[in-house]
C-alpha cells in the first residue's frame, strides 16, 4: 500500500509537531460539520478521562467536504486545565486534520490513517465514525485499552442492538466469517473499530484491493487473523441507527463483496482451518433489544421472487442444479407458507463464495445475484421472527452458526472444484 | 565595594540559597559556621550569584532544622556570635552580594520565653502573644498541614490546662497577630537585622498569621493588614530592604500578597516549580503554558521568585491529583522519596544524573520571568540520601574536595552534624567544587557560565515576556523583551531530535546571535524560522537588527 501513498507537506509538517504518540483515534469525515464536533469532544473527553498521561493525537482525514466539515474542527477550542469535571491531560491533545483527496473513500481515508500510525509509532488506534450520534468518550477507551494495556491488534466493538437491527451481520457477514475464519467475532464490520500500532504497519505494507476499499475494517481484522495477532472483541453500548446508509445492493456489495474477496486472499489460512474459537470478550457481550416488528415485508418477497425469475440464466453460472431448483421451488411458495432454511441459505452462500473465488462470472455480478436471495431470506426471517423473543432470536442466531459450521467442507469442497 | 544603591536590587538578584550549618565548618566541631560560610564567599562570588538566602540560625531547639525559633535577636551559639555574622554581612556586601534572612512570623518554638511565660499563667501578660482556646474544636475544619505527624491544629498544654493553635507542628505555637504588642515586637525584630544592615527578609509562612473562626484561617484580609502595616514601617525607616513571601498557594490567591506594592516585593511561584519538571518528563511545554497563563500581572515593582529545588520537600500542594500522582510515579516511586506532600530529592537525582536535563532546567530557570533561587550543591549536581528522614537528606554538608569529611569539616566524620553523600555517583570523592574547579566543561562552570550570561542582560531579570505557539509541542519557545533588547529562548522538552518552525514575523529583519557561543544564526525573514535542537538541547538568541 505504501507506494500508493502520498502525504502532502503540510500534512507531514502536522505530524513532525506532533511526534511519538501511544494513542490515536482517527475520524474519517465527509460533509459531517453537523456532527463531527461533537464527536471531537467525545474523543477528547475520553482522552481526558483515560489517558491522562499519555501522548495523543485526534486525526481527521476528510474526503473534500464542501460543507466546511474542517473549519469546524480547526475553529474548535481546546478545553482550558480544570474546565471539565477538574480533569485535564498533563500533555497536549493533538488534533491533525488533512484532506485526503476530493471524493470520500473509506480505503483512502483508512491508507492516511495507517500511515499517519506508523509514522508517529502509534501504540494503539481507533477509528470512529463522526456519523455516529451517540458516540460516547467510554467507546473510545474501549477501543484503544485493549491494543495498548495488553497485545490485542485488532478491536472489534460489540453493541447493544434492537432485534432487527443488523440482520445482513447477523444472518451473513458474523455466521460465515466465524465459520471460515474460525473465531468468533460479531461485528467485523462497524464504524468504531481498534487496532493496534503493528497491525497498523503490517497493514500499511500490503495492497489494499479496490474490492476492500469501501470497508476496510474486516480487511484489517483477517489480516490479523490470519499473520496470528490476537484479536478481541470490546462492547460499547447502544448503537444508534444511521440516519443515512448504503441501500441494500450497495452494503452487500461493500460488505460481501469485501468478505468473499478475503476468502479469495487469505484462503491458504482457512481452507485447512476447522471449528471455532472465541476471542477475549471486554465489557458485557453484545445485547439484544426489544423492538416492534417492522413494517411488512412483502416486497422484499416479491423482490425475491422477481429477482429469482430474472435471474434464471444467471444462476446457474452460480449456483448447483439442485441449489438452483431448490430456490426457485421456494421462490414459488406462497408468502405466508415461505421459508428460506438454514441448510438452503447457508449452502447457496457457500456456492456463491466458491463462484467468487472461481469468478465463474464478473464478480460484480456474482455479487448483485445475491441482492434479491438476501431479500427472501430476509423476509423468511422476519416471517419467522416477528414476534420472538431476543432470546429465541439469539438461539436462532447461533443454529444458524452451527450451520455454517456444519456445512464448512462442502464450501471447501466447491472452492476446489474445477467448475 | 558594597551592593549597588538599587530598590530593585531583588528583580536582578541570583538567589543562592543555603544553611550555615551545611556549608563550611570552621572550628572543626562538625557543624557549620558563619567563619566557614564567611571563607567561601569568594566561592559564591565566582559562582556568579549575586544574593545569598540563609535558613534560620537563630537559637532553637532544632526540632524543626531553626524554623522553630526560640530567640530572635541572637545567633544560634553553634554557627557563631552575631559578631561573625556582622562580620560575614560586611564580607559579603563587599563582595556585592545582598544577605536575605529568615524571619519565621508565624510562630515560635514552645522553648522561646515568650511562650514560656505565656503558659506559666492565664494572667500572663505574655499569655496574649498566642492563640489559646479552653476547647479544640474553635476553628473546625482547617487543614492540617503537616499531615504525616499531626492529628490536629490544637495542641495541649498541661501547664496553663488549654489548647494552643499551631498550624505546623504541635512544639510550634502560632504567635496572636491580633495582639499589637506581636505586631510591634516582630517589627522590633525586624529593626534589629535591619540596622545591622541584612538586605531583606524571607518570611515563612505567611498565609496563616490570623485566625477566623468559619474560615480556612489562611490568606485572610487581616493577615494582608499586618503585612501592610510592617512594609510600610520597613520602607519608611528602610528603604531598599526586601520582603519576600513564602505563601504556598495558586498564583491568583499570592498576588494578593503583592497588593498594591505595599505588601510583599517578591513571593514564590510554587505552583510552576513542579510543573517545569512535569513538562520535562512528560516532553511537553503543557504544564508550564497552563500555569503561566492562570498567573497574574503583578505590580511593576514586584517579582517573582522561581527555583527548582529547596530545603523543603518539592511540594505537590499547588498541583491537581492526577498531577501528584504522575509526580510521584516520574519521581520517587520508592516510597522513602516521599514526604508529606511532596518529594524530598534534589535536582541532580530527580534528573538521574542526566547534564542535558539539569542543564536544560537551569536554563529555564535562569531565563523566565523571575528572581531564581539556587539551592546550595546543585551547582555541582550534588546528590541525596532519602533514608535521613524528614528532609534532611537534602541538607547534607557541602562537598568541596574530594578529601577528608569532603573539605567540610576537619571534624571526625562522626561528629559531622550529618553524614556525607557517599555513594559511588553523587559521593564527594566524585561530584565536589574542587574536581568541577579543574574542568572548563564541568557543571559548576556550565552553572557559572549560563548565570554570567543572564547577568549580563537585564531583560532576563526585568523583562517581559511572550510565549510562541510553534505547533511542536516538545518544544517550549519565548521571546523576552525589555526596551529594545530581545532575547529569543527556544527549549526542546524531549528526549529527542526536534524540529521547529517558529513564527517570527514581528521580529523579520533581527539577526539571532547564540548568547553562550555568540555565533550568528541566519536572518529572520517571512518564512517561518526554522531552528532544530538536539535531545534537551536549549538555546538562547539576542535579537539583534543590525
Amino acid at each position: 500500500m505504501a507506494e500508493d501513498i502520498f502525504l502532502g507537506d503540510d500534512f507531514l509538517r502536522q505530524l513532525m509537531s506532533v511526534g511519538e504518540v501511544d494513542l490515536l483515534v482517527a475520524l474519517p469525515t465527509y460533509n459531517n460539520a453537523g456532527t463531527v464536533v461533537q464527536a471531537i469532544q467525545a474523543i477528547e473527553d475520553s482522552y481526558q478521562q483515560n489517558f491522562v498521561r499519555d501522548r495523543v493525537v485526534i486525526l481527521n482525514v476528510d474526503g473534500g467536504s464542501t460543507d466546511h466539515t474542517t473549519e469546524a474542527i480547526l475553529n474548535m477550542n481546546g478545553r482550558k486545565a480544570g474546565a471539565h469535571r477538574g480533569i485535564t491531560s498533563l500533555r497536549t491533545v493533538h488534533r491533525v486534520t488533512t484532506q485526503y483527496g476530493r471524493t470520500p473513500s473509506q480505503g483512502l481515508a483508512l491508507q492516511t490513517v495507517l500511515a499517519a500510525a506508523d509514522l508517529l509509532r502509534a501504540r494503539s488506534c481507533a477509528m470512529v465514525s463522526p456519523a455516529t450520534t451517540n458516540l460516547d468518550p467510554s467507546w473510545i477507551a474501549n477501543l484503544l485499552k485493549p491494543a495498548y494495556r495488553q497485545d490485542f491488534a485488532f478491536v472489534a466493538p460489540l453493541y447493544a442492538r434492537s432485534k432487527f437491527q443488523g440482520l445482513l451481520a447477523r444472518n451473513l457477514l458474523y455466521p460465515m466469517s466465524r465459520a471460515v475464519f474460525g473465531l468468533r467475532i460479531r461485528e467485523m464490520y462497524s464504524d468504531e473499530w481498534g487496532f493496534s500500532g503493528r497491525l497498523a504497519t503490517n497493514c500499511l505494507g500490503q495492497k489494499l484491493d479496490e474490492a476492500v476499499r469501501a470497508r476496510p475494517e474486516a480487511w484489517m481484522a483477517v489480516t490479523a487473523i490470519c499473520t496470528g495477532m490476537k484479536c478481541c472483541q470490546s462492547f460499547l453500548g447502544p448503537k444508534a441507527p444511521p440516519t443515512s446508509g448504503p441501500d441494500i445492493v450497495e452494503a452487500i456489495r461493500q460488505t460481501v463483496g469485501n468478505l468473499f474477496w478475503c476468502f479469495h486472499n487469505f484462503q491458504d489460512h482457512w481452507l485447512d482451518r476447522t471449528g471455532t474459537e472465541g476471542v477475549p470478550t471486554f465489557g458485557s457481550d453484545h445485547e439484544l433489544m426489544p423492538e416492534d416488528p417492522p413494517a411488512s415485508q412483502d416486497k422484499s418477497f416479491e423482490l425475491f421472487r422477481s429477482g429469482v425469475k430474472g435471474m434464471d440464466t444467471v444462476l446457474p453460472s452460480i449456483l448447483t442444479a439442485d441449489t438452483h431448483a431448490q430456490i426457485r421451488q421456494i421462490a414459488a411458495l406462497e408468502p405466508e407458507k415461505f421459508r428460506f432454511s438454514s441448510e438452503l441459505w447457508v449452502r447457496t452462500l457457500y456456492e456463491f463464495a466458491a463462484s467468487y473465488h472461481r469468478a465463474t462470472i464478473a464478480r460484480d455480478h456474482i455479487l448483485q445475484s445475491l441482492v434479491p436471495l438476501y431479500r427472501g431470506q430476509l423476509y423468511s426471517f422476519l416471517l419467522e421472527h416477528g414476534q420472538s423473543s431476543p432470546e429465541e432470536i439469539e438461539a436462532d442466531s447461533e443454529g444458524l452458526c452451527l450451520e455454517f459450521e456444519r456445512q464448512k467442507p462442502y464450501l471447501i469442497e466447491r472452492w476446489k472444484a474445477k467448475s | 565595594m558594597a551592593p549597588p544603591d538599587d530598590n530593585l536590587w531583588y528583580k536582578d538578584a541570583v538567589i543562592y540559597q543555603l544553611h550555615v550549618r551545611t556549608f563550611c565548618d570552621s572550628d572543626g566541631n562538625g557543624i557549620g559556621d558563619f567563619r566557614g560560610l564567611t571563607n567561601k564567599l569568594d566561592y559564591l562570588q565566582e559562582l556568579g550569584i549575586n544574593a545569598i538566602w540563609l535558613l534560620p540560625f537563630y537559637p532553637s531547639p532544632l526540632r524543626d532544622d531553626g524554623y522553630d525559633i526560640a530567640e530572635y535577636t541572637s545567633v544560634n551559639p553553634t554557627y557563631g556570635t552575631i559578631e561573625d555574622f556582622k562580620t560575614f554581612l560586611a564580607a559579603a556586601h563587599s563582595r556585592r552580594i545582598r544577605v536575605i534572612t529568615e524571619l519565621v512570623m508565624n510562630h515560635t518554638s514552645d522553648q522561646h520565653p515568650w511562650f514560656q511565660e505565656a503558659r506559666s499563667s492565664r494572667d500572663n501578660p505574655k499569655r496574649d502573644w498566642y492563640v489559646w482556646s479552653d476547647t479544640d474544636d474553635r476553628y473546625k475544619g482547617v487543614r492540617i498541614i503537616f499531615l504525616d505527624t499531626e492529628m490536629s491544629n490544637w495542641s495541649w498544654d498541661p501547664i496553663s490546662k488549654s489548647y494552643y493553635w499551631h498550624r505546623f507542628f504541635s512544639h510550634q505555637p502560632d504567635l496572636n497577630f491580633d495582639n499589637p504588642a506581636v505586631r510591634e515586637a516582630m517589627w522590633d525584630v525586624m529593626k534589629f537585622w535591619c540596622d545591622i544592615g541584612v538586605d531583606g527578609f524571607r518570611l515563612d509562612a505567611v498565609p496563616y498569621l490570623v485566625e477566623r473562626e468559619g474560615t480556612s484561617c489562611e490568606n485572610l484580609p487581616e493577615t494582608h493588614g499586618v503585612i501592610r502595616e510592617l512594609r510600610k514601617r520597613l520602607d519608611q525607616a528602610y528603604p531598599g530592604k526586601m520582603l519576600l513571601a513564602e505563601a504556598n498557594q495558586w498564583p491568583a490567591d499570592v498576588r494578593d500578597y503583592f497588593g498594591n506594592s505595599d505588601e510583599f516585593h517578591m513571593a514564590f511561584h510554587f505552583p510552576l516549580m513542579p510543573r517545569m519538571f512535569m513538562a520535562v518528563k512528560l516532553e511537553d511545554r503543557k504544564p508550564i503554558i497552563e500555569i503561566l497563563e492562570q498567573t497574574p500581572q503583578i505590580p511593576e515593582n514586584c517579582q517573582w521568585c522561581i527555583f527548582l529545588r529547596n530545603h523543603d520537600e518539592l511540594t505537590l500542594e499547588m498541583v491537581t491529583d492526577i498531577e501528584r500522582d504522575y509526580m510521584y510515579d516520574a519521581f520517587a516511586n520508592d516510597k522513602a522519596m516521599r514526604i508529606n506532600l511532596g518529594i524530598r530529592r534534589r535536582l541532580a537525582p530527580m534528573m538521574e544524573n542526566d547534564r542535558r536535563r539539569i542543564e536544560l532546567l537551569n536554563g529555564l530557570l535562569l531565563s523566565m520571568p523571575g528572581t531564581p533561587i539556587i539551592y546550595y550543591g546543585d551547582e555541582i549536581g550534588m546528590g541525596d540520601n532519602v533514608y535521613l528522614g524528614d528532609r534532611n537528606g537534602v541538607r547534607t554538608p557541602m562537598q568541596w574536595n574530594g578529601g577528608w569529611n569532603a573539605g567540610f569539616s576537619s571534624s571526625d566524620p562522626e561528629r559531622l552534624y550529618s553524614p556525607l553523600i557517599s555513594n559511588p555517583v553523587y559521593g564527594y570523592q566524585s561530584i565536589n567544587v574542587d574536581s568541577q574547579r579543574r574542568s572548563e566543561h564541568s557543571l559548576l562552570s556550565w552553572t557559572k557560565s549560563v548565570i554570567q550570561t543572564r547577568n549580563s542582560f537585564r531583560v532576563f531579570s526585568r523583562g517581559t515576556i511572550e510565549f510562541l505557539s510553534p505547533s511542536n509541542h516538545r518544544v517550549l519557545a519565548y521571546v523576552r523583551q525589555l526596551g529594545e533588547e530581545k532575547v529569543l529562548v527556544v527549549n526542546n522538552l524531549s528526549s529527542s531530535a526536534q524540529a521547529v518552525e517558529l513564527n517570527l514575523q514581528s521580529y523579520k529583519g533581527h539577526i539571532p546571535i547564540e548568547m553562550f557561543g555568540r555565533n550568528l544564526f541566519p536572518r529572520i525573514g517571512d518564512l517561518p524560522y526554522l531552528l532544530t535542537l538536539a535531545p534537551y538541547q536549549f538555546f538562547w538568541f539576542r535579537l539583534r537588527r543590525i
